[in-house]
């Protein structure tokens, strides 16, 4: 129990040792295509984030483009009529009115002449301009002494270029802060000198709203440059116009914003990581044509990771919960196994039980045969076949003082409750046959017993015979159970039998007792309803009138010995069951009876009074006769012994005290066997029927009696006892000396 | 049958004569019952002389060995014959008695 319990405790461990590692495998498989997934979407988002920073910034470029484009058309538009009015200088404030006018993206423009280029006003710049709240086009002059305009930017880089300029952005002092820029183109009169130049100006107020509002990521932001480094646009706005990102470079260690720097100064376009103060960011250039400008958006990379990060959050999520419950089932299945694991082997072990209990069973039924080979006399074959391990059909037989001894039952029921009441059935059997020889008596004795407590109301129908082998005479008694079959020479029939109830049913019921002569040559065919019962595969059942179309067939071919009647019946049965299963226990017991012949080459009688003093000349004749027959003296001490006892027994019980009958004894002989036939006409009485005495006991615990039936079966071969038409005849038999071992 | 006792200080001898079927028996279950008086001390069944013995017989025997086993004594069957020995080993009686020669 112990060491089971060990075992189990085994098992508990080793399953869960089996639980853990699919379990294990399973997490790292999980794990591996997450990380695996991760690595291809950071990649895919990290592309996606380029991407949408790229149109974002061509979306951006092309619509600062769309202004510039204006802007220059603006004054490329303008460029025949300043050069028609360049004879006409006072008119060219038409010109530049018109180009404010006609543009609204420009909000002033100036002609400006290249000093001393008209004779009239050697500095001459009309302006017109668009004014801050009225909208208004007002015209003034940028000749004035403190502006200096021949030195500003605007005018001599075009003139130097030769070719379209745009301004560093600037804040204009006049208008208010406005920012700036100006598109400066040089002006050539007819013979192609250069006249003048000719700007437009324009805001650059909506450059900070179109690229201030990068709309990619929450924290995403854009800095615009301008060519020389100035921050034109950026989310800090103190920088605005005030800083120059050189001089940001220039104390800057920060080796990738030095890149960055440098290759955006230098117009090229790509991407670049940068770590700021903790922050790492994507950051995407790329120039801005013609105006020299450079445009930038930085993008924190928490931000663009920030998806790929909850899915990942969500993807462990639903992974812990799938290992969760990859536990429980794990867990509930092996627990499952367990108890398959626990009930196999509780299985195996009823199994293995059943087997025994099957041996056991098995062992209790007479299985060697023929079973007296000794004897001419008798033949018996049986053979159970139970349809489970165990069964409830039982026979048993033998021979006690010349009486064959047989019975056959079928237990209510099938498998092992049936089997315990069989093994009771049959060992009380044998138990009260050992001193009882009337079958009602035994088999109501048996009723009595398996009745009482009878809780299970389990019952057995039994047929029990007692044949009395020297005459052939059978004694009887049906308890409920099938008639059996008798085939002789004369014809194959059904014993007649009372129907009585079963054994176990009711105690102190009566049962009857019948009796028969069985003629020599003469078979008696006992079998249990599992013959007459065997089902085919379609439930029909071999039924009584096969059973006795083969007795008769038997009969008819006078083949009938125990052997074959059973061999032919199995047979028959398997032919007819076919591929069915054995629906029911089957047992057939078989007995075959031949009348023993005798010669008789001695004969002699002696009839005695029932007086004891008449024992002495019973001695006389004891001696006379074995002398006779050639018993040596010890022998014939004991014979005179055994029948002395033997008669005495009738003379003290067959006839009561006061009553008077004769006792007739007679000695035969058929030149192998003495044979002593004690007859009286005194009440019924059979010395055979008594237990046997316990000859190992101490002298206190021994009874005085029941010496006398000991001797005689000590003494003699064997006895027996028949009540015959009022008579009690007990023989008793002794093998002549010539015969001994 | 014939049975004379002679009794020596505690010792009993009964010399048994003759056969002891089943009247004999009879006769001499009242010798028997005399012997009982001397169950105390030792008993001595002679058997020189005992040509056969029947159950009956042997109830005899065995009764004054019952009476000598409540009593403190004991029995000694002395010298039977061979086919009084084989009625005893048939019958477990030499188990029960001191068997002397």
């Amino acid at each position: 129990m112990k060491k089971e319990k060990h075992k189990l405790t085994d098992i508990e461990n080793k399953s869960a040792r089996i639980g853990l590692i699919p379990i294990f495998i399973a997490a790292l498989t999980l794990e591996a295509t997450s990380i695996t997934q991760y690595i291809f979407s950071q990649k895919g988002i990290r592309e996606e984030a380029s991407m949408r920073a790229e149109s974002q910034m061509e979306t951006t470029k092309a619509r600062i483009m769309d202004v510039i484009n204006q802007a220059e058309a603006a004054v490329r538009n303008s460029i025949w009529i300043a050069q028609w009015c360049l004879e006409v200088p006072d008119s060219m404030g038409r010109v530049t009115e018109r180009i404010v006018k006609d543009n609204p993206v420009v909000v002033g423009s100036t002609v400006a002449f290249v000093p001393g280029y008209d004779k009239k006003h050697n500095l001459f710049a009309p302006y017109s301009y668009r004014e801050e709240g009225t909208g208004t086009i007002k015209l003034k002059t940028l000749a004035t002494r403190e502006y200096d305009y021949p030195s500003q930017d605007w005018f001599t880089k075009p003139l130097e270029l030769d070719a379209g300029y745009w301004s560093e952005p600037y804040v204009d002092d006049d208008g208010g802060d406005m920012l700036m820029t100006t598109y400066s183109l040089p002006l050539r009169d007819a013979n192609g000198n250069v006249a003048a130049v000719i700007t437009a100006d324009i805001s650059l107020d909506w450059l900070n709203d179109l690229v201030g509002n990068v709309s990619v990521y929450p924290s995403a932001f854009s800095v615009l440059l301008s060519r020389s480094g100035q921050v034109m646009v950026c989310p800090v706005e103190t920088l605005v116009m005030n800083t120059n990102i050189q001089d940001i470079r220039a104390s800057s260690d920060n080796e990738s914003f030095k890149d960055l720097s440098d290759s955006m100064l230098s117009g090229k376009s790509g991407k670049i990581r940068i770590t700021d103060r903790g922050i790492t960011s994507q950051v995407y250039f790329s120039p801005v044509e013609r105006t020299g400008w450079s445009m930038s958006i930085v993008i924190p990379e928490s931000e663009i990771y920030a998806g790929i990060r909850r899915i990942g959050m969500i993807v462990k999520l639903l992974q812990i919960l799938g290992i969760v419950m990859l536990v429980l089932i794990l867990r509930s299945v092996a627990k499952r196994q367990q108890q398959y694991q626990k009930l196999n082997e509780q299985k195996e072990r009823i199994q293995g039980e059943l087997q025994i209990a099957s041996a056991i069973q098995m062992a209790m039924i007479p299985k060697i045969y023929p079973p007296f080979p000794d004897r001419d006399d008798i033949d018996v074959f049986g053979r159970l076949t139970p349809a489970k391990e165990v069964g409830g059909d039982l026979f048993d037989f033998f021979i006690r003082d010349e009486k064959l001894f047989f019975c056959i039952g079928d237990v209510s029921g099938k498998g092992v409750p049936a089997s315990l009441y069989m093994m009771v059935t049959k060992a009380l059997f044998r138990t009260i046959s050992a001193h009882e020889a009337q079958p009602s008596k035994i088999v109501s004795n048996l009723n009595d017993i398996m009745s009482e407590d009878n809780e299970s109301n389990m019952f057995v129908t039994l047929f029990l015979g007692v044949l009395d082998l020297p005459t052939g005479r059978l004694h009887y008694c049906n308890a409920g159970h099938d008639a059996p079959f008798l085939i002789g020479n004369t014809g194959a029939g059904m014993l007649p039998v009372d129907s009585n109830l079963p054994v176990g049913v009711m105690p102190k019921w009566k049962f009857s007792q019948q009796e028969t002569i069985i003629d020599p040559d003469t078979s008696i065919f006992l079998y249990t309803d599992g013959l007459t019962e065997a089902e085919n595969i379609t439930h029909g059942q071999f039924e009584m009138d096969r059973v006795k179309e083969l007795a008769q067939k038997l009969q008819k071919d006078r083949d009938f010995s125990p052997t074959v009647i059973i061999e032919r019946m199995t047979g028959a049965v398997h032919a007819f069951v076919g591929e069915a299963d054995q629906s029911d226990d089957l047992t057939m017991l078989a007995i075959k009876y031949t009348k023993h012949h005798e010669e008789i080459v001695y004969q002699r009688s002696l009839t005695l009074t029932n007086d004891l003093s008449r024992i002495p000349r019973l001695n006389s004749f004891i001696d006379e006769v074995c002398e006779a027959n050639g018993f040596d003296n010890p022998t014939t001490m004991q014979l005179n012994l055994a029948i002395e006892e033997a008669v005495v027994n009738v003379m003290n019980y067959a006839y009561p005290e006061g009553t008077k009958g004769d006792i007739t004894i007679e000695a035969s002989s058929d030149g192998k066997e003495m044979k002593f036939s004690i007859t009286d006409t005194g009440k019924p009485f059979d010395p055979t029927a008594k237990p046997e005495v316990n000859i190992t006991l101490s002298a206190e615990d021994r009874a005085i009696g029941g010496l006398g039936i000991h001797l005689i079966r000590q003494i003699t071969d064997r006895i027996n006892y028949e009540r015959t038409s009022g008579h009690n005849i007990l023989t008793l038999i002794k093998k002549l000396s010539n015969t001994q071992a | 049958m014939e049975i004379k006792v002679n009794t020596k200080d505690s010792v009993t001898t009964a010399q048994l004569i003759g056969r002891l079927d089943t009247p004999a028996s009879q006769e001499v279950s009242g010798d028997f019952d005399n012997l009982m008086q001397f169950a105390a001390g030792t008993i001595i069944l002679d058997c020189t002389q005992l040509e056969y013995i029947s159950s009956s017989g042997l109830r005899l025997f065995l009764s004054l060995r019952k009476a000598a086993a409540s009593k403190g004594g004991k029995v000694i069957v002395k010298a039977i014959n061979n086919d009084i020995r084989s009625v005893f080993m048939m019958t477990g009686f030499l188990n029960l008695f001191e068997i002397q020669n």
